[in-house]
């Protein structure tokens, strides 16, 4: 059988409900981000330049945005006859159907979609990161330093380190402790939810993890450190680029907001690194004679005749005479009517915020979430909590 | 309209398009921001449900072929009909230098025949409006027609057209090519609906006479033998067949109305999609009345232009009147008035342009200032 090198699984199925509001409708992969994209294209697009062209998406919560995002695959040049994207939702099998009940489980599910490609490893990666990386540099370490599995580090400012999987490591980068979410971080190197497995070493792991009815078959609390204990060699491999789980609405926003920064703190324009996405046509966008637009991001389709500054538009927004848009995201085909407001936001897609009305938080440092499709009318004072309840 | 199919004619006849056209077919012709000129005729076929169409190209179809690539971004890729590229395929030589349309057709022969659809639409690709032929197909069939012909009311100049005068039903009576004078202002848009065994004959005979003017030779000369019918298109239209009308039709596509005619309606227009990531404003950026495509990064401003994808804008410039292509560059301090900068050029710090709205300069592919 051919063996195929490695072969990308992409956890996708998680429904971020701390993005709240944002994600009523559609998984948080499928989340938009930086003005034409979704939050998936940044690993898709990292698992096409990393010439990894067989890649599962693993589906749950809400997929069908996603799923017809994804579609055949062409945007990320993934749609191939040999290999390929593939949409792997949970289904039901013979006796028993069930849903993925954790990041591992959800792997373990799919091991005879992995066997078919008969592959020496397995990348297994989330959804809902953006960052650029090149796997195939943490594969050729993973291969020099033959470690049963690698796992991509980067560091976070210690306060914050309690939020991830936080490890510790010896002279040669060998991992020697694991936490998940520790309450005392000892240290601030973080998962960035980036593993390179052998592939018939994790397959025994998986298997031993289903059979403990006390595991919650996740990789982070479970499986990681059932392979510590066991005394298999795990590396890790140090990452210094640009890196951020989005997974709160604040973190959302703050990284969109690193891309309108001069300089930007993320950068999109690098040719040799296209971010790749579905786009349809639209038009180019229109800046009408009342119009002025400083530091921001515009795609096509958007139509301003208002003032934007610091702000990432969507396609197809529109910014009418007299609105003003400023520190905002404002997702595709959302409307700021006339003299509106819109302050430390983000704007839901399809979101109306009518003629007048004021957008911003209540409290300095939080951000607005004003649901999709909402309907925000003036006189009504949109704070975090309300807005992010189904919109207002 | 399956029983229908598209022919294009991706080279226009008696068009002077200057340094635009020097790399590149009318076809391909860039307008309007992210657009080629075949963008919105193909959008057309499409839009009225035609799933066969054919590009017949004369010469320099590389990016006309380039742009259009297998047709998947107006869903024209397809496993049965879909989307056919022709190039040339005739030995022009044979008939004593430049060929006409008629001899362009005759290249194609083998396609029309292979196609089994019964009517076809053959239309250049120098017009830029939103149409569709549903309607003008319903009255090709009501009135019986042997050749529709698709007209727009003119304001000016009768002698930019092929002009025609219709009796009370539409049916046409005087048919004549860039007359100085002429009583109608119904000019012809080339666009024709007939029947592709008519289309078939009409190619035949003009090459057994060493006829080369499809226009000229089939319609105009031979107008008596056709029952001939006009259909009035009522949109916005914008005919692209000089550099001053170019320049013209852009400025036309700034002003509000005639976006919303073209691309507000229900039917799209389709280009190609390219993975061009937003555009980018600086803290500096002051632009106003400007249509911009994805991928720039504007810092300086600009009044009434229009910005293709990838164009760079530097500080302290100022752009009027401009229209500039994919990847032209605009450093520092720049003035530049009624100028078209085609792909790829760099105008230098603190260079000036001027031209007049009659006559805007052109700047030649990948040229520097």
């Amino acid at each position: 059988m051919r063996e195929t090198k490695c072969v990308a699984m992409i956890l996708a199925g998680g429904q971020g409900s701390r993005l709240g509001a944002l994600t009523k409708h559609i998984a948080k992969p499928a989340v938009p981000f930086g003005g034409k994209y979704r939050i998936i294209d940044f690993v898709l697009s990292n698992c096409t330049h990393s010439g990894i062209h067989t890649v599962g998406v693993l589906t749950q919560y809400q997929p069908l945005d996603l799923n017809t995002y994804i579609g055949s695959g062409q945007p990320w040049d993934l749609d191939r006859s040999r290999g390929g994207v593939y949409i792997l939702p949970p289904y039901q099998k013979m006796g028993a159907g069930e849903w993925y009940r954790g990041t591992a489980n959800a792997i373990y599910q799919n091991m005879g979609f992995i066997e078919r490609f008969n592959p020496r490893y397995v990348l297994v990666l989330s959804g809902d990161h953006i960052y650029k990386m090149h796997y195939g540099k943490m594969l050729d370490m993973h291969k020099s330093t033959g470690a049963a599995a690698t796992i991509a580090v980067i560091r976070v400012p210690i306060n914050e380190a309690s939020r991830f999987g936080i490890m510790s490591t010896d002279a040669a980068g060998r991992i020697t402790d694991f936490a998940e979410k520790p309450q005392k971080p000892k240290n601030d190197l973080a998962s960035m939810g980036v593993y390179v497995f052998d592939w018939q070493i994790l397959k025994k792991y998986l298997i031993l993890d289903e059979g403990n009815p006390q595991s919650q078959n996740d990789f982070g609390k479970n499986v990681i450190p059932q392979m510590l204990a066991a005394g298999e060699k795990l590396q890790a491999y140090n990452f210094d680029g640009y890196w951020k789980d989005v997974g709160t609405a604040k973190s959302l926003w703050e990284a969109n907001m690193d891309l309108v920064r001069t300089p930007p703190r993320f950068d999109l324009y690098d040719p040799d690194w296209t971010i790749f996405s579905r786009t349809t046509a639209q038009p180019p966008h229109f800046t009408a004679d009342s119009a002025r637009i400083s530091d921001s991001i515009v795609t096509e389709g958007c139509r301003i005749y208002g003032r934007v500054h610091e702000s990432v538009l969507f396609r197809g927004v529109t910014v009418s005479r007299g609105a003003r848009v400023c520190s905002s995201i404002v997702f595709p085909g959302a409307s700021i009517e006339a003299d509106a407001n819109v302050e430390n936001a983000i704007i839901g897609s399809g979101a109306r915020v009518r003629r007048g009305a004021d957008v911003r938080p209540e409290r300095e440092g939080e951000i607005c979430v004003v649901g999709d499709e909402a309907v925000v009318d003036a006189g009504i004072r949109s704070g975090t909590k309300r807005a992010a309840i189904g919109g207002i | 309209m399956q029983d229908t199919m598209g022919i294009i004619l991706a080279e226009s006849e008696d068009v002077n398009l200057r340094e635009l056209t020097e790399v590149r077919s009318t076809a391909a012709l860039p307008i309007g921001g992210r657009y080629r000129l075949i963008d919105f005729i193909l959008s057309g076929l499409v839009n009225s449900g035609i799933i066969n169409v054919g590009v017949a190209t004369k010469y320099k179809y590389l990016s006309l072929m380039d742009h259009l690539g297998a047709g998947s971004h107006w869903d024209l890729q397809r496993e049965h009909y879909g989307l056919f590229m022709l190039p040339p395929y005739a030995n022009y030589e044979k008939y004593g230098g430049m060929a006409g349309d008629l001899d362009v057709l005759m290249g194609i022969m083998p396609y029309l025949r292979r196609s089994r659809q019964k009517y076809v639409v053959l239309a250049e690709a120098n017009t830029v409006c939103n149409i569709t032929f549903t309607e003008a197909m319903r009255r090709h069939k009501e009135t019986e027609a042997d050749i529709t012909v698709i007209y727009r009311e003119e304001q000016e100049e009768p002698s930019r057209f092929l002009m025609l005068e219709t009796e009370a039903d539409g049916r046409i009576c005087d048919l004549a090519f860039r007359p100085q004078y002429s009583k109608s202002r119904k000019a012809a848009m080339d666009m024709y609906i007939m029947e592709k065994e008519l289309l078939i004959r009409i190619i035949e005979g003009a090459a057994a006479r060493g006829e080369h003017s499809f226009v000229m030779d089939a319609l105009v000369r031979r107008q008596e033998n056709f029952r001939m019918y006009g259909w009035e298109f009522k949109g916005y239209a914008g005919r692209v067949d000089s550099v001053a009308s170019y320049f013209a039709c852009n400025m036309d596509i700034l002003r509000e109305e005639v976006q919303t005619a073209l691309f507000c309606g229900e039917d799209p227009i389709f280009t190609k999609v390219k993975n061009r990531v937003p555009t980018r404003y600086g803290d500096s950026a002051d632009l106003s009345g400007c249509l911009v495509a994805d991928g720039c990064v504007l810092e300086g401003s600009a009044e009434n232009c229009i910005f293709f994808r990838g164009v760079k804008l530097g500080k302290h410039s100022h752009l009027q009147n401009c229209i500039v292509m994919e990847k032209t560059h605009i450093d520092t301090g720049c003035t530049a008035e009624n100028v078209i900068f085609d792909k790829e050029c760099l105008m230098r710090e603190g260079r000036r342009l001027t031209g007049q709205p009659n006559y805007p300069i052109i700047i030649r592919k990948g040229a520097v200032i």
